[in-house]
């Protein structure tokens, strides 16, 4: 759970920016920006379509790479990076929440968060126990034997948050996670998700709901692939 | 009136004098909206003088016999009753601040309304946080009416920053359409 060097950023975009096209045809998806996220920090990025906020989300878990500038994860920066340790390196350090599509249908819920961990190579003795760890952290230990089509939406995305944090895990990647979830339920996914970064994790949030955004300690706008605001909950540490 | 129906609505639990009208008041909205003593009794006397209220006899009906409780007549909880069963009409909306603002921006020359939107919208973001701070600590089994307050505050801070982006994403489409 401790980066890397104690005091690099867990997540670091220095300059950072992405072009599509070449010549008179560049268009211009993010950047170039910097943003620095720290340890246990809840950052939400929000923003209009087009404003940049998928493309920075990839830079972020390493699945894109930025045409200019660089992006680090635990001071490590992904650009001089092969791609057998970029793997590894997501596979250990990060974890997605999407929207939907989150777990293997044929999976049950505890098959679902053991699987990365078998994925790293460990063995299936050390996994389930862990597994069975974060299943309970999110409330879903009683269901951890039922599979995806049995569960309804919020509970499919509390398996989603346990499998995306098993293991050492450092870093929470999340896009739109409570699109199609009711009020309550979806304030629930975000209670889930700040209690990740009170025991040390750092999350990520991509959202265009402005009431799930505030559970961040900061909200970074972007616009046009730039950032033009940054506000933060009332006693954030400004470091 | 709204203060005039409160008051109105803490009066049918039980008689109460004007200063348990104040805190009660205050304790049901978690002093979000604080409430002059001063007020208190100006509405007393009106509710009174409308037949919506009536002295108690001193040392009645509260727990601290030296001030004066009042209690609702029969037309008192008539009128009560009707407003919990007539839903609120604002019609015209309440003047409003910030829409007129906007507009007046977009009518105006040399202004950059897109600059107005987003400073606006930090602002309001800023408060949305405060909000959902408050909401994350509060106990919605303990604390039912803080909570709904809070659900209130947080949903109408949401849906100025929806306007705010339709704002932008309207003038934005306006702004680049053949003239």
């Amino acid at each position: 759970m401790i980066p890397f060097h104690e005091r690099d950023a867990v997540l670091e975009f220095k300059a950072a920016g992405r072009t599509h096209g070449t010549g008179d045809r560049v268009a211009r998806a993010l950047g170039p920006i910097d943003l620095r996220i720290d340890e246990s920090e809840f950052v939400a990025i929000m923003g209009p379509s087009g404003s940049g906020k998928s493309t920075l989300l990839n830079l972020a878990g390493g699945l894109d790479k930025p045409t200019d500038g660089s992006v680090s994860l635990g001071g490590r920066p992904l650009d001089n990076i092969n791609a057998h340790d970029l793997a590894t390196l997501r596979r250990t350090y990060i974890g997605f929440v999407f929207q939907d599509l989150n777990l293997l249908p044929g999976l049950t819920a505890l098959e679902n968060v053991t699987l990365p961990l078998e994925l790293s190579g460990a063995s299936s003795s050390r996994c389930r126990p862990e597994a069975e760890v974060a299943l309970q952290g999110v409330g879903m230990a009683d269901k951890a034997h039922r599979f995806p089509e049995n569960l309804s939406g919020g509970e499919q995305q509390r398996v989603a948050i346990a499998r995306a944090v098993v293991g050492p895990r450092q870093l929470l990647l999340a896009d739109e996670p409570t699109g199609a979830l009711d009020t309550v339920t979806g304030e629930r996914i975000m209670r889930l998700l700040r209690k990740q970064c009170e025991s040390g994790r750092t999350v990520v949030l991509v959202t265009h709901d402005s009431s799930h955004a505030a559970w961040a300690d900061r909200v970074v706008f972007l616009r046009d692939g730039r950032i033009v605001d940054e506000t933060r909950s009332p006693g954030t540490v400004v470091t | 009136m709204s203060i005039r129906n409160s008051l109105l609505a803490i009066l049918s639990e039980e008689p109460t004098h004007g200063y348990g009208l104040k805190n009660r008041f205050e304790n049901s909205t978690a002093g979000t909206w604080p409430l002059n003593v001063g007020q208190v009794y100006s509405t007393l006397q009106r509710l009174e003088r409308d037949g919506l209220v009536e002295p108690l006899s001193p040392g009645r009906g509260s727990e601290d016999k030296d001030r004066q409780s009042w209690r609702l007549t029969d037309p008192g909880r008539g009128a009560l009753a009707r407003w919990f069963a007539e839903p609120i009409l604002d019609d015209p909306p309440q003047r409003d601040e910030l829409t007129l603002k906007v507009l007046l921006a977009v009518a105006a020359e040399h202004v950059d309304v897109l600059d107005i939107l987003q400073a606006q919208r930090a602002t309001t973001m800023e408060r949305l946080q405060q909000y959902t701070q408050r909401k994350r600590i509060a106990d919605p089994d303990d604390e039912l009416s803080w909570v709904l307050l809070l659900d209130a505050f947080i949903l109408r801070a949401k849906a100025e920053i929806q306007w705010l982006d339709l704002c932008e994403e309207r003038l934005r489409h306006h702004n680049t359409r053949p003239s």
